[in-house]
């Protein structure tokens, strides 16, 4: 390359604008925002929605149950709200369990549920008849009602830890899964968008053209940059609306640190992607048809997926010997560190030293990438080798 | 290169047009030499300056044309504004005008290659390298398309280089050839002088009454062939054509006399087979 640098230095500005732009208007951009969307909300409306509260049942009595007067009389001492809702006969409420009008049955000395009965409400009737049979004793003995009383008065024992975990750990947990599976999506569709990107130019051999304008690397640049920039943007709004709306159904009660979290995914999506970019950038440029853009992206796909599945494992265990060496490398650190910082594993020299070896080995990569990239692009036909394309741009 | 003229540019298949060019854009990196222009190494900057139109047609296909036609004007360093108004005179020059909010997937092939025009000249380039710009246009498409051309050329004074195997074609419309043979150039210069240097002056003599051979007595006239009704004969710097006349009219009855010109066609073939057999 003795070409003089300084004289298309822009144009990469250029390129990423349009492939930011007609990228943005596309119907599957928007589609893939859609979706986003939908699976967040779901998310964040089972939590804000399903948790918390009392847990409510309705049981179903055949004939008179001293035990469900009861546990309907003090639903408190067990946790639950109890409906009683009484039947003729046995018939009339197993048909009613099974088209689902009732939780369960107290049918006599016996607790029928369908398939199975909800823990608490086991609990609930368990206690129940636990208690009611200790008061008969005590009156059969001649105790009279104070002693019932006391018999019957729940004195929980006081509970403590030596070394409390994170409070928060569990709401944690769920910002760093939605967190991970975010970034994984992301980092994987806009990485495959820089791929088909380099197809669309080879295939319909605009490249050429573009080629006289521009120097391949240039063009390179400017097309990660675009996309990249549009992935971040979709991120940024996929955040905002998921902190907006967990914070208005109430599943999120700490809005500081799922910012910090929205944060740390925007950060990492950065750092992954530019990482990432290049290599899909090359193994776009390595063949000429979509369809083969499958085999050609396997090593990629490959890697990124086994950095996710570590990730995954990482939301328990992110303390493990793999999952930290995973957060430190770069091909992983994008999808792994994120959660070990999240859930308050990560040491700040992990941290640290992750960013470093990601900024490292993205600017190690991009000129290398950049060469083969340039040498497979105007070879049209089988697939290129990767040492012919080292070779050709030499 | 000169200025304001157009050269065609020939050789057989895999002779190296297309190299040549995607080298002279840039495209490609040559292994040896260097491209110059008004005597200087043509660095990415002068590039811009070059307009380009590549064999394997390429377009964004679901770009729109104008859209398309600006952003690469904006590569050219046009700025956006300029860029527009150029190519909407561009596609009416073209006739294709009515284009311009389409998709150029949506275009007919023969439309497709007029944007693909457009696309070369968006940034009033000051050279214009065109490989094959007239394959698979009808007659129309080629008479617009030359209009344009032969317009650069004149207006703007820009030289224009295209490779063609049409060469009727290049001899209609162009002032020079450059023909090339495995790589190298083996003929540079305009039409008139490749067949003066390539082919003594033929004559065409047609005569009645004559007896066969009677050329024999003029001095650097040798026979090229024969024809129905007289013969062609092929005459050194030397001899003098008006003194081939007198020999035959003193033989007999002159019916036809006139020089010959061989086409391009043949021109290109006897440097082929030249070369071939070198």
């Amino acid at each position: 390359m003795n070409r003089s640098a300084e004289t298309d230095r822009g144009t990469w500005r250029l390129v990423a604008r349009r492939d930011f732009w007609v990228r943005l208007r596309e119907r599957s951009f928007i589609v893939s925002t859609l979706i986003n969307l939908t699976v967040i909300s779901v998310l964040i409306l089972i939590r804000g929605l399903g948790g918390g509260g009392t847990p409510s049942f309705e049981l179903g009595v055949v004939g008179e149950s001293a035990v469900a007067q009861r546990l309907a009389a003090n639903p408190a001492v067990a946790g639950i709200a109890v409906m009683l809702v009484p039947f003729q006969d046995t018939e009339a409420a197993r048909a009613s369990l099974r088209s689902g009008g009732v939780d369960a049955v107290i049918d006599g000395d016996s607790l029928v549920g369908l398939h199975t009965i909800a823990g608490p409400l086991q609990q609930g009737v368990q206690n129940a008849a636990a208690s009611l049979r200790i008061e008969e004793r005590v009156m059969a003995l001649g105790g009279g009602t104070e002693d019932v009383a006391y018999v019957g008065e729940t004195r929980p024992i006081a509970m403590g830890v030596l070394e409390p975990g994170d409070p928060d750990r569990d709401q944690n947990g769920a910002i760093a899964f939605i967190g991970v599976l975010l970034l994984y999506g992301q980092l994987f569709g806009y990485g495959v968008w820089v791929s088909s990107g380099v197809i669309e130019e080879k295939a319909s051999r605009v490249v050429e053209i573009l080629l006289s304008t521009i120097r391949a690397r240039q063009l390179m640049a400017g097309k990660i940059v675009g996309i990249g920039l549009l992935g971040l943007g979709q991120l940024a709004f996929i955040a905002t609306f998921a902190i907006a709306l967990g914070l208005l159904v109430g599943a999120i009660d700490l809005p500081g640190s799922a910012i910090g979290a929205a944060g740390l995914v925007l950060g990492y999506f950065v750092l992954g992607y530019a990482f990432y970019a290049s290599l899909f950038a090359v193994a776009g440029s390595l063949v000429t048809r979509m369809e083969e853009l499958q085999n050609a992206l396997v090593p990629i796909n490959l890697v990124i997926f086994i950095s996710f599945f570590i990730s995954i494992g990482a939301l328990q265990g992110p303390d493990g010997t793999v999952v930290r060496i995973a957060s430190i490398l770069p091909t992983s650190s994008a999808l792994a560190m994120p959660v070990r910082i999240v859930l308050g594993s990560a040491e700040p020299w992990e941290i640290v030293l992750s960013i470093v070896l990601s900024v490292g080995a993205t600017l190690l990569l991009i000129p290398l990438a950049g060469r083969l990239y340039a040498g497979a692009l105007l070879r049209t036909g089988a697939r290129v080798r990767l040492r012919d394309a080292w070779r050709a741009a030499a | 290169m000169p200025a304001g003229r157009l050269v065609g540019f020939v050789g057989r298949n895999g002779a190296g047009k297309t190299t040549a060019m995607r080298i002279a854009l840039g495209v490609l990196q040559p292994d040896a030499g260097e491209v110059r222009w008004k005597g200087e190494r043509v660095g990415a900057l002068g590039r811009r300056r070059f307009g380009y139109m590549p064999e394997e047609r390429g377009l964004y296909p679901r770009m729109r044309v104008l859209e398309q036609l600006v952003y690469l004007g904006r590569l050219h360093g046009m700025r956006p504004a300029d860029a527009r108004e150029r190519a909407a005179d561009l596609l009416q020059r073209l006739r294709v005008e009515a284009a311009l909010t389409d998709r150029v997937e949506s275009l007919s092939l023969g439309n497709q290659q007029r944007v693909q025009m457009a696309a070369a000249l968006i940034h009033s380039p000051d050279v214009l390298i065109l490989d094959e710009p007239f394959s698979g246009l009808d007659p129309t498409g080629v008479d617009v398309l030359a209009r344009v051309l032969r317009g650069e050329a004149a207006q703007r004074g820009v030289p224009v280089v295209f490779s063609s195997h049409q060469l009727d074609l290049v001899e209609r419309l162009c002032d020079g050839v450059i023909l090339i043979e495995r790589g190298r150039v083996v003929a540079d210069g305009t039409i008139a002088a490749l067949r003066a240097s390539r082919s003594r002056n033929m004559l065409r003599i047609d005569t009645d009454g004559a007896a066969d051979g009677w050329w024999e007595a003029v001095p650097g006239v040798d026979l090229e062939e024969r024809v129905a009704g007289g013969v062609v004969l092929a005459l050194t710097e030397a001899a003098d054509p008006q003194r081939v006349l007198d020999v035959a009219r003193a033989q007999g009855d002159v019916t036809r006399f006139g020089a010959v010109q061989k086409s391009l066609g043949e021109l290109f073939r006897e440097f082929v087979e030249d070369g071939a057999g070198e």
